[in-house]
């Protein structure tokens, strides 16, 4: 199969030109233009990697998974480019706004005031978000370590080696099983206690500190404490177990049990910041609501059930997506500090370990950039699934 | 009033932002950035150091920075010198050696020195450095970077145990640790496990090279740039095989932590007790001895055992150097120079041992802790020192140099884990990390080869 820029871009253009014609001609434009704009962007979508790689991925001698990489990069550009289009000129030819939702009274009167506020964040965020993005962009199709002579050019092989390497594929499974797991128990034994540490007891604040104390304490500190109680030889935990229960328990040696360890650990250390949420959220939960539904005869798990948790499920939401980004990017130190190396046979090596594992101490940065840019999609992917599904169910106020 | 307020503050931090710049002029001190590896005691020592070399020499002005590890050291340094900012002197483990002569970065001591025997008033001796530490950093014949902190791997025994087990010194080779381990686990109070290590890359190539077997082609790519790994021969199988035969009868402890952070797994399950044995580094020498005084047991420290099959040659060095950067200011260098004379003279040399345990690395300095009756007062002290000063000087036992070091010891470290943890070959693992090896040598080479 002969594929040359040319053909990528033709058929770019025929499906940029078909969608936007289609999307002009419902919303009542001139489908004639929409098809010629279309078939622009189109053709420049299916360029928007490739050319940049210079369409090394259909050079001589390259295999069949490159060029499919080559034919996934050019539909992933053309639709980059064509739907934002699509979406603006569908929302322009009818006359709709582009913000959601209802528009508030107060409007600025030009719309250009907004460029200069925006200035500050914009800056910063170009210099240090997407600058640096697109740098990780670059050297995810190089071979490249930092200090060496130079850098050389490989395409798209730091992902096409991913397909082929087996280890990668069980690091992924095993990230998104550990993360479930650290999401869910955190979040769910977190609304556990800070609901026990809402109740009217005495020295609540007190009990309420004490609680958010884990989240203040450094991985560093937090790691080195773990790694001593629960070293399998020596250790405080397997000391007393042994002594209390006769048994002991390869906390970290273990390939069974060592990603238990981890996701305990990363629970405990994040349990503080989401018990912190949860007490604020409690506490905006309206006490007349809890009083008429205790007065209808609705007993502490219904009221709960019906009343608190609605209530709380902006919350929620907002926790489910900070924690789902701790799991899959924070618990590097965890793992770092109790199972280094991420043994016992690779049973804690995450996505993100591996990423710094290659990055800092193998100074593989080509490699390291490929895998994080896999990751970073990963993780985009499921909040946009969580957005889609879990967010329609949040209800904002009364 | 509130305006007279804001404008005093505002001239205030004028004052301060123009003060310090109208003072350094003033000095005009010539600064010689420090970067080392350490941010504990070791740092406070060097920083004691830099100030008394600051005093000696008023001129200079000696800055030290400590850092969290070898591996970041040598990132910031390459950022850096991208930045134009590279410091005087930067410290670099063993495993980095080919990457910081490759950098292009350092200049050799030897060709800063030319033939010059003093510096500052500082004399250079050369000769007076221990064998095996000239073996490892003399690079082309050059004296190339300023050995500092340097190690060996040995082992300590806890003789409460090995004495109820009727063993009245450690054991030397590997079937004598199997056997002690046997006697040891059938004590009435035996421990939990009988022997452990820290499963660090290092290990693996200690007992390579006490069989005389290379690490990389190309004389451990000492003769020319090292191509290929070469540790799956029957030297390091047998490693493996003998690991994993003390693993599986239950005397081998593996806390299943690897690499740098893996020590103190092995710390704590010595000093509790739960082992009898621990191959280790003679860095902690001082520190283990102390454990054994704490916890009511006598500390031994002796040779590491090795393979009966194939007899002992030698043992290497760990630990690391300083490099000098290239391009500096001829006064600067100067500073730079006197400093790393200085940090290893004969009395520096020998407190640094005292402070840490690291081997004095001067023959002075070795003799001027014997005339203070040192070593008769540690004897555990002298063990790492007499196992380089009987090492046979081969290209096994002077270390590899490799670039990507640190990756392939991750390979390493991997594989052992491999081996013991699943019913998998010996051989074939390590056959697959030579593999993994490989395309790491051959991409680095590939990048910084001229």
């Amino acid at each position: 199969m002969v594929v040359s820029p040319v053909i990528l871009m033709l058929a770019g253009a025929a499906i940029g030109a078909a969608v936007v014609a289609y999307i002009f001609k419902r919303a009542g434009g001139l489908w004639l233009l929409g098809l010629g704009l279309g078939a622009i962007a189109g053709a420049f979508g299916s360029a928007l990697f490739l050319a940049p790689l210079d369409y090394c991925t259909f050079e001589a001698g390259r295999e069949s998974l490159d060029r499919a990489f080559g034919l996934i990069l050019a539909a992933a550009g053309t639709a980059i480019v064509v739907a934002p289009l699509g979406w603006l000129s569908g929302k322009l030819l009818r006359h709709e706004s582009l913000i959601e939702g209802q528009q508030s009274q107060g409007a600025f009167r030009h719309w250009w005031i907004a460029i200069p506020l925006l200035a500050p964040t914009l800056t910063i965020l170009l210099l240090f978000l997407y600058y640096p993005s697109l740098e990780t962009l670059r050297l995810s199709t190089m071979l490249s370590r930092l200090g060496a002579r130079r850098e050389v050019f490989v395409c798209v092989d730091n992902f096409t080696r991913l397909v082929e390497d087996k280890t990668y594929f069980e690091t992924v499974v095993r990230t998104m099983y550990m993360s479930f797991f650290i999401v869910v128990l955190s979040m769910g034994l977190s609304l556990l206690v800070a609901t026990m540490a809402y109740l009217p007891i005495r020295g609540a604040s007190i009990y309420r500190i004490l609680l958010v104390w884990p989240y203040a304490m450094s991985p560093a500190v937090a790691g080195i404490i773990f790694l001593l109680m629960f070293n399998p030889s020596g250790g405080l935990i397997n000391y007393l177990l042994g002594k209390w229960l006769g048994i002991k328990l390869g906390w970290l040696n273990d390939p069974k049990v060592a990603p238990w360890t981890i996701i305990m650990a990363s629970v405990w250390k994040s349990m503080g910041f989401n018990i912190l949420f949860y007490i604020a959220g409690l506490q905006n939960v309206p006490k007349d609501l809890i009083e008429a539904g205790a007065i209808d005869g609705a007993g502490v798990l219904r009221r709960f059930w019906h009343i608190v948790w609605p209530m709380l499920s902006p919350i929620t939401f907002f926790l489910l997506v900070t924690n789902l980004t701790y799991a899959f990017f924070e618990t590097y130190a965890t793992i770092d500090y109790l199972t280094p190396g991420g043994g016992p046979l690779r049973s804690t090596t995450t996505m993100m370990y591996r990423v710094i594992q290659l990055g800092v101490q193998n100074n593989d940065m080509g490699k390291a950039a490929a895998e994080s840019i896999v990751l970073f999609l990963t993780v985009i992917g499921i909040t946009v699934v969580l957005f889609r599904t879990g967010g329609r169910q949040v209800t904002y106020g009364v | 009033m509130k305006k007279l307020v804001f404008l005093s503050v505002v001239l205030v931090m004028m004052l301060a932002l123009v003060a310090p710049g109208a003072t350094a002029v003033a000095q005009e001190k010539i600064k010689v950035d420090v970067w080392i590896a350490f941010q504990d005691y070791r740092w406070d020592w060097t920083k004691e150091v830099a100030a008394r070399f600051n005093e000696m020499f008023p001129q200079y002005e000696v800055v030290v920075t400590g850092g969290y590890s070898y591996e970041t050291v040598f990132a910031q340094v390459a950022v850096a010198a991208e930045q134009g900012q590279l410091p005087a002197v930067v410290q670099f483990f063993e495993a980095g050696t080919q990457d910081a002569r490759d950098s292009g970065l350092f200049k050799p001591i030897a060709d800063a020195l030319g033939d010059r025997t003093e510096i500052l008033g500082l004399p250079v001796d050369f000769d007076d450095f221990v064998e095996p530490v000239r073996a490892y950093y003399t690079l082309d014949g050059k004296w190339t970077s300023m050995p500092w902190n340097t190690s060996s791997a040995i082992m300590f025994s806890n003789m409460n145990y090995l004495r109820a087990a009727g063993w009245e010194k450690p054991p030397a080779t590997w079937n004598e640790v199997e056997q002690a381990c046997e006697a040891i686990m059938a004590l009435e109070n035996a421990p939990e496990y009988c022997f452990t290590w820290p499963n660090h890359g290092w290990f693996f190539e200690q007992w390579l090279a006490q069989q005389d077997a290379l690490y990389v082609n190309n004389g451990n790519g000492r003769e020319a740039r090292a191509t290929e790994a070469v540790f799956n021969s029957e030297a390091g199988v047998a490693i493996l095989q003998w690991l994993d035969d003390l693993y599986n009868k239950g005397y081998l402890y593996y806390s299943g932590a690897q690499g740098g952070d893996s020590w103190s797994t092995v710390d704590q399950a010595y000093s509790t007790q739960q082992v009898a044995m621990a191959a280790y580094s003679s860095s902690d020498t001082t520190l283990y001895t102390q454990m054994g005084i704490e916890g009511g047991f006598e500390t031994v420290a002796s040779f590491l055992p090795y393979n009966d099959d194939t007899g002992w040659t030698g043992n290497l060095i760990g630990g690391a150097t300083l490099w000098l950067a290239d391009g500096l200011d001829p006064a600067v260098e100067e500073g730079a120079l006197a400093f790393l004379v200085y940090l290893t003279n004969t009395e520096n040399a020998a407190d640094w041992h005292k402070i840490t345990g690291y081997i004095p690395i001067r023959y002075s300095a070795y003799d001027l802790l014997e005339s203070e009756g040192w070593f008769e007062q540690w004897p555990n002290q002298t063990v790492a020192v007499q196992q380089l000063a009987q090492s046979k000087v081969t290209p096994a036992t002077s270390g590899a140099l490799v670039g990507g070091f640190p990756a392939i010891r991750n390979v390493v470290t991997a594989a052992i884990d491999r081996v013991l943890l699943s019913d998998d070959d010996p051989k074939a693992v390590l056959d697959e990390a030579v593999a993994e090896a490989n395309r790491i040598i051959e991409e680095y080479n590939l990048l910084n080869a001229p």
